[in-house]
């Protein structure tokens, strides 16, 4: 069974937020949720600053705080490594939203549509309603689950298949011949926060 | 209600992106009849699978609820910025009986009194169906609003001239050192965005370095190797400092390359700077160094247009007697002319270290390894050129001022000095110059060749008139006297100024502003100050209607009918991806012609803009004239000839679709074969590109220019014609810009001395938004807001430390006009201290636009509209200014 993870190259990231759509618009994500996030920041004086663009997203550890906590097993490591939720089991918690490190998983009460309130919704929102309420639900966790329905037929997640600068790697991180395996040992790979213990599956190539 | 885990219907339908003027070529998922998703075509060379964060946020655009779904008719006769038009919903019939009625009365008075205003996203309508209508009524009126006036006056035409290009850009593949003055070229924003952005990733993977000079650390200079802070507009004089540096201080120049490749050894007269002519053939000669005699320029002896072509050494430099006349090879000019653009006085001007100049140079010099070549397969075969892994480039951040036309030939001059122009790993012109067409019927062609004097003259174009040689100056005819200055498409200083009438009295014009035709141009918001723009001259107009997705800013103060266009998703378009501008990667992949189909039909009563300028065309009795119109548009815009058969029937006879009239371009191009319908499955057609198309520069017989001859007979003209209608007494020339050799000139907002006004401010393009339009769709939106600057101030903290601001501040920009904008900062360390950066044409005030209302700061309403924030040259825009910084209450 593969054991997947994603590699970040952030020297080839520009931070152009076609990962960001591309999830929203795969899943259907309503308001304010980003199962992928760009975070932007900056560091030293001028003229010696530097930006950067820091894609996230669940980072499907090994040792997945969220798991730990969840009281009803709606949070689940699957064989392959991917860690989902199932909706139908999550009574809403939240407490595994409080124990992830990394801020990956969203909640919403109810589901919003992305214009002012009282027009009727149009096609799109109600397709996306729907699948929003069908596949991820309201007053449950949601996650990223590495668009586990396209990996099943042989497909990559969106937020790869859309990367114009092709930073994103998604493979077995078992498989020593995988190209993001051979990214991670070659170009030294490091996770976000490894003093934490999860062990993420999602690792990030240095910037310069 | 559509369930969304079992829909019946689930197909992707391949077709062309809207979003910006890109054109990547996209798959669009529709399922049960409705689209909900876009991914980028794996097949299309431009996108390969890929699209941005636009493409993507597209579901939005088409099902948006605020958008014009019906007719709409101003009851309210004021217009006006804030002015309530009053809407009521109309029937088509109602709406285009009226619009028939404002058009033949206009007929009657003077056709030349239809202004078609259009916008730069919907670039194939512009070039097919707008141009075709005007030459069918018979207005020579029109602009692509703030496209040009922004972002192209400038650039595209002198592009054009040293490349035949839209654009000019590194071929990222194989290029090792680039230089980047304020675009965003390979990093989101604008040009073959996507294809660009993988490029210069996998270039930036194998070492690829790139300094950036930019006021603010953008995206591409967060990127780059290196960012050098630069005082805003002043790239032209770092670009002379740079060939200052190159030619004097480090020795550095490809001479070979400007022997046979530009006019750089054109002897001049030094009585008037004119070419040296041969007396029986009235060439420009050179001087044989070999045979030690003057010879035209395309004698044989002295010619090479393959680099293993030989020929004898033509001089540079030094002084020869030419039939009693000493004078000197063009390049020993310009050698002389920059020697003043000392690493130290360019310091000055730009505020970039004199040792950073000189060091920057030597590098760029340096892995120019000028004298390096590689062998190519070319269809004769294996070729060997020159190899120039260095490349300049530059966009609307560095030519969008009043120095804008010498900035962008001297920022090209880099380039060519080291030979780094259209040859393996150097600035290439963008979107692919040369075209040798599909073999069966050798269309679209586009093969550049030279004029008499030697220079690089286009086949094909964008537009009608190409961008060399210049047009002859003209009494004007047009609204904007634009037919009086052959170096600019079009101008906002005349038409936006308060004395506009006045001007139009003065220069003869016999007819006025009467109908305005807007196919989705905002211009209330994306030209400058919105009062002037809206009182001195939109307001104008007698009538004016309106093609667009949304009631804009622009449609409330002053549209008298809105028609319901349908969005990119839900019309045909027969070319989208030529003629090339962004519309294709540099560099080897093939070329593909994109169109675009409808993935739903039109939604609601809207209505294809192509179908309703037919149904206009045929109300107006000029249906025949109008298919004119489109055959004679497509020799240029898509390089080759109609065939007979494939011509629109121009005595009005028959009546074509628009269908019909899109598959007769395709197969006309294509072959028979490649009808609409093979297009409809496919979404596009695509050949191989010759690399020799790619790398052309040593297999074109021509040369460019580094010495600009013919702007001073140009300018002369000008300046003469102005003078008989006493233009002066409007707008007080520089024509000393008109002249041979490269320049920098001040903006304004280096020139003002009030110390209040102690900011320079410019705005930047986000990569979540194109134009205005963007800002509505809340995908976008939402993205924008993630970003910490795009809808902010960008302040340096110890400048806003030192005027009491603190971060999240609610302030205004003022400039020394009275005019400002408000908005809130965010404090950062990535910005020259002395500046203020603003992102998009955001700041939307429009009720009926509220997702994008109240969001970021209207830049362009501090852009004056007058001569004295415009290139005289190029008649570009002056995007910087000078403002005072205070809080806003």
């Amino acid at each position: 069974m593969p054991q997947y993870g994603m590699v970040i190259d952030l020297k080839r990231c520009y931070g152009c937020y076609a990962c960001v759509m591309a999830c929203k618009v795969k899943n259907h994500t309503p308001p304010e949720v980003f199962w992928a996030r760009l975070l932007k920041g900056e560091r030293g004086k001028f003229p010696n600053t530097m930006r950067q663009a820091l894609p996230v997203l669940c980072m499907h550890c090994e040792e997945p705080s969220c798991l730990e906590v969840c009281p009803t097993g709606a949070t689940q490591k699957l064989d392959n490594g991917i860690v989902i939720v199932d909706k139908d089991k999550c009574m809403g918690c939240k407490a595994c939203i409080m124990a992830c490190p990394y801020g990956a998983r969203y909640s919403v009460e109810k589901w919003v549509s992305y214009f002012p309130e009282g027009l009727p919704l149009s096609d799109y929102e109600k397709f996306a309603k729907n699948y929003w309420e069908e596949k991820s639900g309201c007053g449950v966790a949601t996650k990223c689950d590495f668009c586990l329905d396209l990996i099943e037929k042989d497909k990559l997640p969106a937020c790869v298949e859309a990367c114009p600068a092709n930073a994103r790697t998604f493979g077995d991180l078992d498989d020593l011949d995988s190209e993001a395996s051979t990214l991670i040992r070659k170009c030294r790979g490091e996770v976000l926060n490894p003093e934490l213990g999860n062990k993420p599956k999602v690792y990030y190539l240095a910037p310069r | 209600m559509v369930d969304a885990t079992t829909t019946k219907e689930d197909v992707w339908i391949p077709t062309c992106c809207g979003q910006c003027y890109c054109m990547c070529g996209v798959k669009v998922r529709r399922q049960d009849g409705i689209v909900t998703q876009i991914e980028g075509n794996p097949d299309a060379p431009t996108g390969r699978g890929s699209i941005c964060v636009k493409g993507l946020a597209s579901p939005h655009l088409l099902y948006d609820p605020y958008r014009v779904n019906y007719p709409l008719k101003r009851t309210n006769p004021e217009k006006g910025l804030g002015v309530d038009p009053k809407w009521e919903r109309i029937s088509w019939d109602e709406a285009l009986d009226t619009i028939t009625e404002k058009l033949k009365e206009c007929q009657e008075r003077d056709p030349r009194g239809v202004f078609f205003q259009a916008t730069t996203t919907q670039a194939s309508e512009i070039r097919f169906g707008v141009i075709g209508f005007m030459k069918a009524f018979g207005t020579p009126n029109y602009w692509v609003s703030g496209g040009g006036l922004h972002c192209g006056n400038g650039a595209h035409f002198m592009n054009g001239i040293m490349h035949v290009a839209w654009s000019i850009i590194p071929d990222f593949a194989h290029c090792n050192y680039a230089l980047n003055f304020g675009c965003s070229k390979g990093h989101g924003a604008g040009h073959v965005a996507v294809m660009n952005a993988t490029q210069v990733a996998d270039a930036r993977f194998r070492g690829f370095k790139n300094v950036v000079f930019d006021p603010f650390m953008s995206a591409q200079a967060s990127k780059g190797h290196e960012w050098v802070p630069i005082r805003v507009g002043t790239d032209g004089a770092l670009a002379l400092g740079l060939v200052n540096s190159l030619i004097n201080e480090h020795g550095i120049y490809d001479a070979e390359y400007l022997m046979y490749k530009t006019n750089a050894p054109y002897l001049i007269r030094p009585s008037d700077g004119r070419y040296m002519r041969d007396k029986e053939t009235n060439l420009p000669q050179v001087w044989d160094l070999v045979d030690n005699k003057p010879k035209i320029h395309n004698d044989p002896s002295v010619t090479r247009v393959e680099y293993e072509d030989e020929a004898h050494e033509v001089a540079l430099t030094g002084t020869y007697n030419v039939d009693g006349v000493d004078c000197q090879p063009s390049f020993e000019l310009l050698k002389e002319h920059v020697k003043k653009y000392t690493p130290e006085y360019v310091e000055k001007i730009t505020w970039v270290p004199a040792a950073t100049i000189s060091r920057i140079a030597k590098e760029f010099g340096e892995a120019a390894e000028i004298g390096s070549t590689v062998t190519i397969q070319t269809e004769n075969g294996p070729k060997k050129i020159p190899r120039r892994p260095v490349a300049t480039h530059f966009f609307r951040g560095a030519q969008g001022h009043t120095n804008s036309g010498w900035t962008c030939l001297s920022i090209d001059m880099v380039n060519h000095i080291v030979g780094a122009a259209d040859t393996y790993g150097s600035a290439l012109g963008l979107g692919g110059t040369v075209q040798d067409g599909y073999k069966k019927t050798g269309k679209p062609y586009q093969i550049p060749y030279p004029c008499p004097d030697g220079l690089l003259k286009a086949k094909a174009w964008v537009y009608d008139h190409i961008p060399y040689p210049l047009r002859e100056p003209k009494p004007p005819t047009r609204l904007d006297l634009h037919d009086m200055f052959p170096t600019s498409i079009y101008n906002a200083f005349t038409i936006c100024s308060p004395k506009w009438f006045d001007i139009l009295e003065r220069f003869k014009i016999p007819y006025r502003p009467d109908v305005m035709i807007n196919f989705g141009s905002n211009s209330v918001m994306t030209m400058g100050n919105a009062e002037a723009v809206t009182e001195n001259f939109l307001k104008k107009f007698r009538f004016i209607f309106s093609f667009q997705l949304y009631c804009t800013e622009f449609e409330e103060a002053v549209a008298d009918i809105v028609l319901p266009d349908a969005c990119y998703l839900e019309r045909f378009t027969p070319a989208v991806s030529f003629p090339s501008t962004f519309s294709h990667p540099q560099g080897e992949d093939d070329w593909g012609w994109t169109i675009r189909q409808p993935v739903v039909k039109p939604l609601f009563e809207r209505r294809d803009f192509n179908e309703v300028m037919l149904d206009i065309s045929k109300r107006c009795g000029i249906l025949g004239k109008y298919y004119k119109g489109l055959n004679d548009v497509v020799p240029i815009r898509y390089g080759g000839d109609l065939e007979e058969k494939n011509k629109l029937v121009e005595d009005g006879s028959v009546e074509h679709s628009w269908e019909d009239i899109c598959d007769r371009l395709v197969r006309d191009r294509f072959g028979d074969e490649h009808n609409l319908e093979y297009f409809k499955k496919r979404g596009l057609f695509t050949w191989p590109k010759r690399k020799e198309d790619v790398y052309w520069k040593w297999f074109n017989p021509s040369r460019v220019p580094v010495y600009f001859e013919y702007f001073i007979d140009s300018g002369e003209k000008m300046s003469k014609l102005w003078d008989e209608y006493q233009g002066n007494d409007f707008f007080k020339f520089d024509w000393s810009r008109f002249k041979a050799l490269a320049d920098w000139y001040p903006c304004p907002t280096h020139t003002e001395e009030d110390p209040e006004y102690d900011m320079h401010t410019f705005y930047w393009r986000a990569v979540a938004h194109c134009n205005s339009l963007t800002q509505q769709n809340p995908y976008l939106d939402e993205c924008a807001q993630e970003d910490p600057h795009v809808y902010a101030v960008q302040m340096h903290q110890d400048t806003a430390a030192a005027k009491g601001i603190n971060d999240g501040d609610y302030v205004w920009l003022e400039n020394p006009q009275g005019h400002k904008v408000k908005g809130w900062v965010s404090l950062c360390e990535g910005i020259e201290p002395k500046h203020l950066a603003i992102a998009a044409v955001a700041g939307h005030w429009g009720k009926y636009m509220p997702i994008a209302k109240g969001k970021g700061v209207f830049f362009n309403d501090l852009v004056e509209m007058d001569l004295e924030h415009t290139d005289p040259l190029t008649f570009n825009q002056d995007i910087c200014c000078r403002v005072k910084i205070y809080k806003a209450d």
